[in-house]
């Protein structure tokens, strides 16, 4: 008769209203408690999750070959990357502060569209991989999403704290803007997909 | 602490449907409150009874946390509203940081982080930056103040819904903690070159961050709508 699990909200006809928690018909359209629009699931999860994580992957690549800032002392200007900065403070020794950026500006960003492209990927193929764990996935990518911002900020505070004239200058690069995108759209992809999708196949198993 | 309820069996159940879950468990004599809800990462319909001081339901087949709410949790994310306000306010009024080298001195303060970026044609990563750590938190401890306090009277207020609404949807894009890590790797980073001096606002601001996050968790989604349901004509 239906499509979803039983026991499952959907299975019954009702949806979880995502802002107020309320459960309630679909066919209302609309929470009966907050106004918000029902759904059963999300709205074409997989296409808006894969087609924002392609845009955040396109917008990685200007991220890190631009330069995010650039440094000008006595009329020098040395550019800088992100992986470029992660080095000098390598040789400067400062391994905690370049475990910090090097975390929240690679490994973050790349795990968490490497986890979505993976989710997206089981739950359109149906891979019968257990459900617990992607939904631990799901969650990890959910919490860890905003602090790869750390940078963007870090280049945000040396531009306006370093502004000796001529002797020192600290000016943002194109790059914070791309990277502070990728940030945004992945965080909205990680919004858009509907980890109930992945307790849904549960129904494929059992026939 | 954890009091999961599996779903009764019978689909039959229709307790919290139509949104009034007084009338129908009218004929249930002496039975708990119960409130239905669906797991959000799920979707398992669970049965939540009523819960004790500091316990929480869980989901009984992915472990998310469905409520947990706080005793005095509405009232205590008020009184940390109200302190994150205040803290918030003294961010932006006094210097943030101060940088001292070669004789010269630099004076940074938040609203000026903004100025300086929107001059030198990045008006975008001044909105990219400001907003997640200035404007958009004030606008939630806004909201909150208009929320948290008409919840207080039994009276109902017709801004209680969209103000509910408001503040979830801009919950996620609050990045304050995240702010606090950046300026503590760039205080290292400057280091090298010059003096930095952490001011007033440093201090401030590290304790709206710590309030803000307090008064957030002391939220529960579902109780919070609970008590904006009981207002609503």
């Amino acid at each position: 008769m239906s499509r979803f699990v039983a026991g499952t909200a959907a299975a019954e006809g009702l949806a979880c209203c995502h802002t107020c928690l309320k459960v309630a018909p679909e066919s209302s359209h609309e929470c009966p408690r907050c106004g918000a629009a029902l759904h059963l699931r999300k709205p074409d999860s997989l296409q808006r999750t894969a087609a924002l994580v392609a845009t955040a992957a396109l917008l990685y690549i200007p991220a890190n070959l631009l330069p995010i800032m650039t440094t000008t002392q006595l009329g020098n200007a040395t550019d800088s990357t992100i992986i470029g900065g992660v080095i000098v403070l390598l040789h400067h020794g400062d391994f905690p502060i370049a475990a910090v950026i090097f975390i929240a500006s690679v490994m973050v960003p790349i795990s968490k569209l490497l986890a979505l492209t993976y989710l997206c990927w089981t739950v359109s193929r149906k891979r019968p991989t257990s459900h617990q764990e992607r939904t631990r996935l799901y969650r990890a990518t959910e919490l860890v999403g905003k602090w790869s911002m750390t940078d963007v900020f870090v280049v945000a505070i040396l531009v306006a704290l370093i502004h000796l004239g001529g002797i020192l200058l600290i000016t943002p690069g194109p790059a914070a803007i791309a990277f502070g995108g990728v940030v945004v759209v992945t965080m909205v992809a990680a919004e858009s997909f509907d980890p109930r999708l992945i307790w849904d196949q549960l129904g494929d198993s059992d026939g | 602490m954890q009091q999961p309820r599996l779903p009764t069996e019978t689909p039959a159940h229709t307790i919290v449907s139509t949104g009034q879950a007084g009338s129908d468990l009218g004929s249930l004599p002496a039975a708990p409150v119960v409130e239905r809800i669906a797991c959000v990462e799920c979707d398992l319909l669970v049965q939540i009874g009523e819960l004790g001081e500091h316990e929480r339901a869980t989901c009984p087949r992915c472990g998310h946390v469905l409520t947990a709410p706080r005793p005095d949790g509405l009232t205590r994310a008020l009184a940390y509203t109200l302190a994150a306000c205040v803290l918030l306010v003294l961010a932006n009024t006094f210097p943030f940081l101060q940088l001292k080298a070669k004789g010269l001195e630099q004076v940074m303060t938040l609203p000026r982080t903004a100025i300086e970026l929107y001059r030198d044609g990045y008006g975008v990563l001044a909105v990219l930056v400001l907003g997640p750590i200035v404007g958009i938190p004030a606008l939630i401890l806004m909201t909150l103040l208009a929320l948290l306090v008409p919840l207080r009277r039994p009276q109902p207020a017709p801004w209680l819904v969209p103000a509910g609404r408001f503040v979830s949807f801009l919950s996620p894009w609050s990045m304050v903690e995240v702010f606090v890590i950046g300026v503590l790797v760039s205080l290292v980073k400057i280091a090298a070159m010059a003096t930095v001096v952490m001011g007033i606002s440093f201090f401030a601001y590290v304790g709206f961050a710590v309030c803000f996050t307090l008064a957030l968790s002391n939220l529960d989604t579902l109780e919070m709508w609970g008590e904006i349901e009981a207002r609503t004509p």
